[in-house]
């Protein structure tokens, strides 16, 4: 775990370490070393022991989900499913102690991994283009994002303190801001062609753009680059005072466009840092109702 | 002549501004530039954007070429407003609102207004703008989403299936939506059932019951006496009663068809049914039966008794008593036919020279072999019973004459014919009786002068009776293989002693030659070391050992019960190599090498 892990600065929305920053210090632990990985410990022991098992009993004709021990298993792994989906509900009260809410996550991450080896256990590697299987491969997503989101979470947050240059992220959008009024100003005396350009970077919506542009960090049809290359065009074609005037808009336009490239960079890299969640948590639900679709399908055929 | 301009601008706290000036004359220019009567700092605004100006109750409308404005909701670049209705003139992100004036009036006023926020407003408290909350749906709504969708599409939709199915209202015949539900392919022999669950699930929340079975499986027998079956059940180990109790929680009645005929578990043939199905009761069935007539069975390489075949132990008059004896005893069988497999399958004896002088025409080898003799069944499982026509006459030659270029024999199996046939080939006639008449003659190829010899000997006066008893007697044609029932002294009355053979000789089991095909017969039945017919060449456990072993076995084959025992007694082999025979199934073991 890299120094710095969910240190305040860091810390990314919506996990929390429970300790207060002056009780940090250079002792800090993060959720994963947490008790010198007592519940990757937990967690390999119970995977272990479910390998043994498996390899231990002889289920006829083969493997299965409805022999006694794939019943035992799904009983056990539904039940994990369903506490670990609790923490939804854990993380919103920061406590301390050996309940923890970082003892609560570090249980979560390592159980959820324990869940892996004990569901496709219960499978008995059977896999169909059934409900079943559905269940299943819902859950391998939502491991499969929660995996991304330790990994986000231990690479991104330093560079998401880099990216801002120490400025607050209001203070972001006020140079912007800022900026847009100065140009506002300065190009008061351009002709109404010259005006319309730098109208265009004024239109320029910072925040606009879909998923995809907030995950790549691709703008190339930013209306600021669009204006400042266009005034740059026109002022070398200029003299006199309206020379003056397109040289002071492209003075501005330039500075913007670095405030813009902060102000994305700082929302590709929270993109990327949050992206998971929108995997994780609906598609847990899914699962849920998967599960639920599972367990009374095989009831209701019993 | 004045234009009175009120412009409207709004506080932080949205209470109105109203400023307001008067502008002398009849034009009004209004644009970017300070010098404009009306100053809009809108970059969209041109600096000289439009002209206002007073022609008696109207109002001229001129904009500057190339730009437009918007006059009264429509787009226009010059046109005019009546002073008695006023109008609107909206200039990029502001409203010129000229408020309607009597006639002849001497001011006219125009409400100045930013309507649009030509300004980006940023809020800067928004953090939210920076989460990705603010480009996607919320979690919440998306999870609901995806889990109403799930059990919709999951849970809903087979479950509407199965009740339109049993009202008979389901409207899609190629796709069943509970098919969705189905675990695995069904075994290929149930392959027609795909998309019929309800032919199994029955009744929504009861395990698959045997009657559903049973609808189709008409003729399947029971395997015992329910009763006694019920009896043998073994006392149940502390895991077993804690399965029992979990089958009594949740409805799964034991001993049902499917808890050995396991279903959804691919397409291909039903899986072998385990060995303990049957050594839980078999292991010690004495125990739990003691007067069943069967040993105790359990693994066929630790716990497997004896074989028992039904052999015929002896004769009632013409029938034989077949009776099932354990091999352990030596029992020995009684044919009714004397026959040495020693000497005939010996590489040495004069058997062996003979098979090689008659090699060409019926093609033996250096020595007979067992193939020479026995001839297999059609179905390959076993063997047809010896003929001596067909398996016993290329060198038990019967001839005792030649008619023209024919050859005539004794009738095999009609003792009364042949004593007539010799009473009339002697009829007045003697000589001295041929060697070749001797007991087990051999005719060797080519051999007219033995002819001769028997034809001078038939001539021979007052001989018929003393030939016909030579046959008859020790080293006469037929006493050499048969026993003989000699008539009273006087008579000619010979009768043979019946033969038989048991054409299978373990009833219990199964066992099927062509799946033996890669061994040699003698490395089972070591013909070649048995010197008497009463010999039983049935090859023992251990023969059988040598090879096979039980379910987890680590001997060549592992054999499950299922390998040469069927649930479902019958005469026919068991399901379990009838399923694999006809499905071609790739075999691993080495009685499937024997059959590819």
């Amino acid at each position: 775990m890299p120094e710095g892990l969910l240190t305040s600065a860091a810390r990314p929305h919506g996990m929390m370490a429970s300790i207060p920053r002056t009780d940090l210090g250079a002792s800090h632990e993060g959720f994963l070393r947490h008790r010198n990985f007592r519940w990757a410990k937990v967690s390999l022991i119970l995977s272990l022991l479910a390998l043994l098992g498996y390899a231990l009993i002889d289920a006829q004709p083969r493997p299965n989900g409805g022999s006694p021990y794939g019943y035992a298993l799904g009983t056990v792994g539904v039940l994990l499913i369903l506490w670990l989906t609790l923490l939804g509900i854990r993380k919103r009260a920061m406590t301390r102690g050996r309940w923890s809410l970082k003892a609560w996550t570090s249980a979560h991450v390592y159980l959820g991994l324990a869940l892996v080896v004990i569901a496709t256990l219960h499978t008995g590697f059977q896999f169909g283009w059934n409900v079943h299987t559905l269940a299943y491969a819902l859950m391998i997503l939502v491991v499969l994002s929660g995996l991304y989101g330790i990994v986000a979470y231990t690479r991104l947050p330093r560079q998401l303190g880099a990216s801002r240059s120490e400025m607050t992220r209001p203070q972001m959008i006020d140079a912007v801001m800022k900026l847009d009024r100065q140009l506002r100003t300065a190009a008061q005396p351009l002709g109404h062609e010259d005006a319309r350009i730098v109208q265009l970077s004024l239109d320029d919506k910072v925040f606009a753009g879909g998923l995809y542009r907030r995950l790549s960090g691709r703008h190339d049809r930013c209306k600021t680059a669009r204006a400042l290359a266009e005034t740059r065009r026109r002022l070398a074609v200029s003299a006199g005072e309206e020379a003056q005037a397109l040289e002071s808009v492209a003075a501005l336009l330039e500075r913007k466009s670095a405030a813009l490239a902060r102000i994305r960079h700082h929302l590709r890299v929270k993109a990327l840092l949050e992206i998971w969640l929108w995997v994780h948590v609906p598609v847990t639900f899914a699962l849920i109702a998967a599960l639920a679709a599972h367990i009374v399908s095989v009831f209701f055929y019993w | 002549m004045a234009f009175l301009i009120r412009t409207v601008s709004h506080s932080a706290e949205g209470r109105e501004i109203v400023r307001t000036r008067r502008v002398e004359g009849e034009r009004l220019s209004v644009g970017r530039d300070p010098a404009c009567d009306i100053h809009l700092t809108d970059l969209a605004v041109a600096l000289r954007h439009v002209v206002i100006e007073r022609r008696d109750d109207r109002l001229k409308v001129a904009v500057e070429p190339g730009l437009s404005v918007e006059l009264n909701g429509r787009k226009a670049s010059v046109g005019q407003i009546e002073l008695g209705t006023g109008g609107d003139i909206l200039i990029a992100s502001h409203a010129l609102r000229f408020m309607p004036a009597a006639a002849g009036s001497d001011e006219i006023e125009v409400a100045v207004e930013r309507t649009g926020d030509a300004e980006v407003k940023l809020d800067k408290s928004a953090e939210r703008l920076f989460t990705l909350a603010s480009v996607l749906p919320g979690k919440r709504g998306l999870a609901w989403l995806l889990a109403l969708l799930v059990l919709a599409i999951g849970l809903a939709w087979p479950i509407k299936a199965y009740y339109d199915r049993r009202e008979k209202a389901e409207t899609f015949a190629k796709f069943h939506a509970d098919e969705i539900w189905s675990s695995g392919s069904l075994s290929s022999a149930h392959a027609g059932l795909k998309g019929n669950c309800t032919a199994c699930h029955v009744k929504p929340f009861e395990a698959v019951r045997d009657t559903a079975c049973k609808t189709c499986h008409s003729k399947v027998h029971d395997h015992a006496d329910p009763i006694r079956l019920a009896r043998a059940r073994p006392d149940l180990g502390r895991w077993r009663r804690i399965e029992l109790a979990f089958k009594e929680t949740f409805d799964l009645p034991p001993g049902r068809c499917v808890e050995c005929h396991t279903e959804h578990e691919g397409k291909k043939e039903m899986p072998v049914t385990a060995q303990r199905f049957c050594a839980d009761c078999h292991g010690d069935l004495r125990k739990k039966l003691p007067d069943t007539p069967l040993p105790d069975a359990g693994d066929f390489g630790r716990a497997h008794p004896q074989f028992s075949p039904v052999l015929i132990a002896g004769w009632s008059g013409e029938r034989p008593v077949l009776k099932r004896l354990p091999l352990a005893g030596r029992p020995q069988e009684d044919s009714g036919l004397k026959f040495p497999h020693a000497l005939h399958l010996s590489a040495t004896s004069g058997v062996a020279q003979m098979a090689r002088r008659l090699g060409g025409r019926y093609g033996f080898g250096q020595a007979l072999e067992c193939k020479d003799c026995h001839d297999p069944a059609p179905d390959g499982a076993r063997f047809q019973p010896v003929d001596m026509e067909q398996d016993c006459a290329m060198c038990h030659d019967l001839a005792f004459d030649r008619s023209g270029g024919t050859l005539r024999t004794l009738r095999h199996g009609e003792p009364a014919q042949v004593v007539a046939d010799l009473r009339d080939f002697y009829r007045g006639r003697n000589a001295a009786r041929p060697s070749v008449l001797a007991p087990a003659a051999r005719r060797r190829p080519g051999d007219s002068p033995d002819l001769r010899n028997r034809i001078q000997f038939a001539r021979g006066p007052g001989s018929a009776e003393r030939a016909i008893r030579g046959v008859f007697s020790p080293g006469g044609a037929c006493w050499g293989c048969h026993r003989i029932d000699a008539p009273l002294a006087g008579s000619l009355d010979f009768r043979i002693r019946p033969v038989a053979f048991p054409l299978r000789y373990l009833h219990k089991g199964w066992f099927d030659h062509r799946a033996h095909a890669t061994q040699s017969c003698s490395s089972c039945h070591g013909a070649e070391r048995s010197n008497a017919a009463s010999d039983l060449l049935i090859p023992d456990l251990g023969s059988c050992r040598t090879c096979h072993g039980g379910e987890g076995s680590s001997k060549p084959v592992p054999s499950s019960c299922a390998m040469c025992h069927d649930y479902h007694m019958d005469a026919g082999a068991p399901s379990m190599l009838i399923r694999q025979r006809v499905k071609g199934k790739k075999r691993d073991t080495a009685v499937a090498q024997a059959r590819r």
